[in-house]
């Protein structure tokens, strides 16, 4: 994926969550602005063949994994022609077609998941590896723990992501976790790095470069992404820091950034920038159409597949 | 071998070694599954027959070990977890409830998670956190199958009704079965059929897993005095074969539920209600564990676990009450 191409899915994710907040009838969201780096520079680094595993805060991961966005849109407002019928929401939407396998609205509930469709692919001898990715709040997890030991010793092909936005709900990792997240790891013996999370390019290199090492067999490895939250954790949480905080938060935007640097770079020029907003907003449109037509399931839904 | 005699334990590893042998998705994990064989013998021979890849030793970490189990079958496997204990599948209640049970419904039937975890349930002299039934509290969830074996040959057929079933199953076992011989007939066993293990026509007497032994003793007690008992084997707890049970009542005409478990929001209560449901206003009775840890001190955890005896002078006292003689009589 090019950097224009990079910049345009990062555009896509803010502009979709930004119609999606909008609404009246959104429901309960978590929302990534701020994080969107971190999710097309990973997704950048997949083939279709990889499965990819998320947290709840999983609708820029999903966009940026190539989902479409109309039923996407259509999932997280409870429509059936959702992929998974409107009953998994942001919290548990799933499309393995895609190559996203779920995302899993339990706090490190999908890291020894992820590790299973690993062992499956190593046993059935399948081509690909799985992404997992989580907060920094799973890092105190046992869960967390008992998975990488376990990853590492069956050297499962593994790109385990921390996406660190520097807030669980409202509790900064310095008052959770005795040490960083990306040094975790390092005790099993898995190959741990660290980037920046606001930089698309750094984070698709890292990724790239961890990718290959996991699909040559050298078993799992640990990606931190020092990323930042510019909303508050969901749309019915309060906001907890100070309007400074939160503005020179939101000055280190990653789409700005890259979006300077494509014009520095002399990659993109101002009218193709806004032709690329433009489609953006008309693709976004078009997901909201496509949902709105879309009904909600009968109450008989309820039961349905529950057994 | 139709007919032959064999334990429970092999029971269990014979059905496993049949369908790893069929079908190269069926694996186990856990601890002390491979060259030990299992805690009871439960795995015997499987590591020998088909090695360390497919019948895989995991350190002590059970919540990791069902969750791994439940992505590998939802990634198209079907694995077996081993929680050695049912005390530690508190630990891996997260994986099995938030993520297992749920699958199939949250992503529509695009994923399933075939998945048994099977586990053993029972007081053996090993004290306050190894000893617990809890099987009652997996009854409530939705997208959970929950089965417990009472005999080898229900052992065989149970764990090959759980391998083809296509969504998380708990298999129970009970710690003084294992060592149990009984015939087995190598046949299927569906999930969600009790049995009638013993006809009889004053009184049924629900029971499953270990406990339809001591309901069997009770009601030779009893039928000395008169008192003709029924027990029906439930064997699976979720789904549960309320129609079999209330048949046996509406004969009867009175219920007592016998379970190892503790009584409130138990296995009993359950089927009295959804028995009560089915037929009306009827006696019941229900027995099962005290109120209170069960203990390794042996004087201390018979006190706590319903006996022959016990069941025996509590259905007696039940059948020959005024309550339940004017219900029967009226």
């Amino acid at each position: 994926m090019n950097r224009v191409a990079m910049l345009r899915r990062m555009r896509l994710i803010r502009t979709f969550e930004g119609a999606l907040a909008a609404r009246r009838d959104h429901g309960f969201q978590l929302l990534s602005a701020g994080e969107e780096a971190v999710a097309v520079g990973l997704c950048a680094a997949l083939a279709a063949e990889d499965q990819l595993l998320t947290g709840g805060r999983s609708i820029g991961f999903a966009l940026a994994r190539g989902l479409p966005p109309g039923p996407v849109m259509a999932e997280l407002l409870g429509r059936v022609d959702g992929p998974n019928q409107g009953r998994a929401g942001r919290g548990h939407l799933s499309w393995p077609a895609y190559g996203f396998f779920g995302a899993h609205a339990v706090v490190a509930g999908n890291m020894s998941v992820a590790a299973g469709v690993a062992l499956a692919r190593r046993l059935r001898e399948a081509a690909g590896m799985v992404v997992c990715v989580f907060g920094d709040g799973a890092c105190g997890a046992g869960a967390l723990h008992e998975t990488l030991n376990i990853a590492a010793l069956w050297r499962l092909p593994v790109l385990f992501v921390c996406n660190n936005n520097q807030f669980a709900v409202s509790t900064r990792p310095e008052a959770t976790l005795a040490g960083r997240a990306g040094d975790l790891a390092g005790a099993y013996g898995i190959f741990a790095r660290r980037v920046d999370g606001m930089d698309v390019d750094a984070v698709a290199a890292a990724c790239a470069a961890l990718a290959a090492r996991v699909r040559d067999g050298g078993g799992p490895v640990f990606l931190e992404c020092a990323s930042a939250r510019f909303l508050a954790h969901s749309t019915a949480a309060r906001e907890t820091r100070m309007a400074d905080e939160l503005r020179e938060t939101r000055a280190r935007c990653p789409i700005a950034a890259l979006q300077a640097a494509l014009l520095r770079d002399g990659e993109v020029s101002e009218s193709a920038l806004a032709t690329l907003e433009a489609e953006v907003a008309a693709e976004v449109a078009a997901a909201i159409a496509f949902a709105e037509a879309s009904p909600f399931p009968s109450p008989e839904e309820a039961l349905a597949d529950a057994e | 071998m139709p007919n032959e005699k064999i334990f429970y334990r092999e029971g269990i590893a014979r059905a496993l070694h049949e369908a790893m042998a069929a079908d190269e998705r069926v694996f186990v994990m856990g601890q002390d599954v491979g060259a030990f064989g299992g805690a009871y013998r439960e795995f015997d021979g499987l590591h020998a027959a088909f090695g360390p890849e497919r019948v895989r030793d995991m350190p002590v970490a059970e919540a990791a070990m069902v969750g791994i189990g439940l992505g590998a079958a939802a990634a198209g496997m079907r694995p077996v977890v081993s929680v050695t204990y049912m005390d530690f599948l508190m630990l891996a209640l997260d994986p099995l409830v938030n993520y297992g049970a749920k699958l199939r419904f949250k992503t529509a039937g695009k994923l399933t998670a075939p998945l048994v975890v099977i586990t053993t349930a029972g007081a053996k002299g090993q004290g306050v956190a190894h000893s617990q039934c809890i099987e009652a509290w997996l009854m409530g969830v939705p997208g959970l199958k929950v089965v417990a074996p009472a005999t080898p040959d229900d052992a065989y057929g149970l764990m090959r009704a759980a391998l083809a079933a296509d969504g998380p199953v708990v298999y129970v076992a009970h710690k003084k079965l294992f060592p149990m011989a009984g015939a087995c007939g190598a046949g299927d066993v569906p999930m969600g059929a009790a049995n009638i293990i013993r006809a009889g026509r004053d009184v049924t007497i629900t029971a499953h897993s270990y406990m339809t032994r001591i309901a069997l003793a009770a009601a030779d007690n009893l039928s000395v005095e008169g008192i003709s008992c029924e027990i029906v084997d439930i064997r699976s707890l979720r789904p549960l074969d309320v129609g079999l049970v209330a048949a046996s009542v509406a004969r009867t005409g009175a219920l007592v539920t016998l379970e190892e478990g503790q009584l409130a929001c138990g296995v009993g209560g359950e089927i009295a209600a959804r028995v009560r449901e089915a037929l009306g206003p009827l006696p019941v009775q229900r027995i099962g564990a005290r109120a209170a840890p069960v203990s390794s001190n042996p004087v201390l955890e018979r006190a706590c676990i319903p006996d022959a005896a016990r069941v025996a002078a509590e259905t007696r006292r039940f059948i020959l009450n005024d309550a339940t003689s004017r219900w029967r009589a009226g």
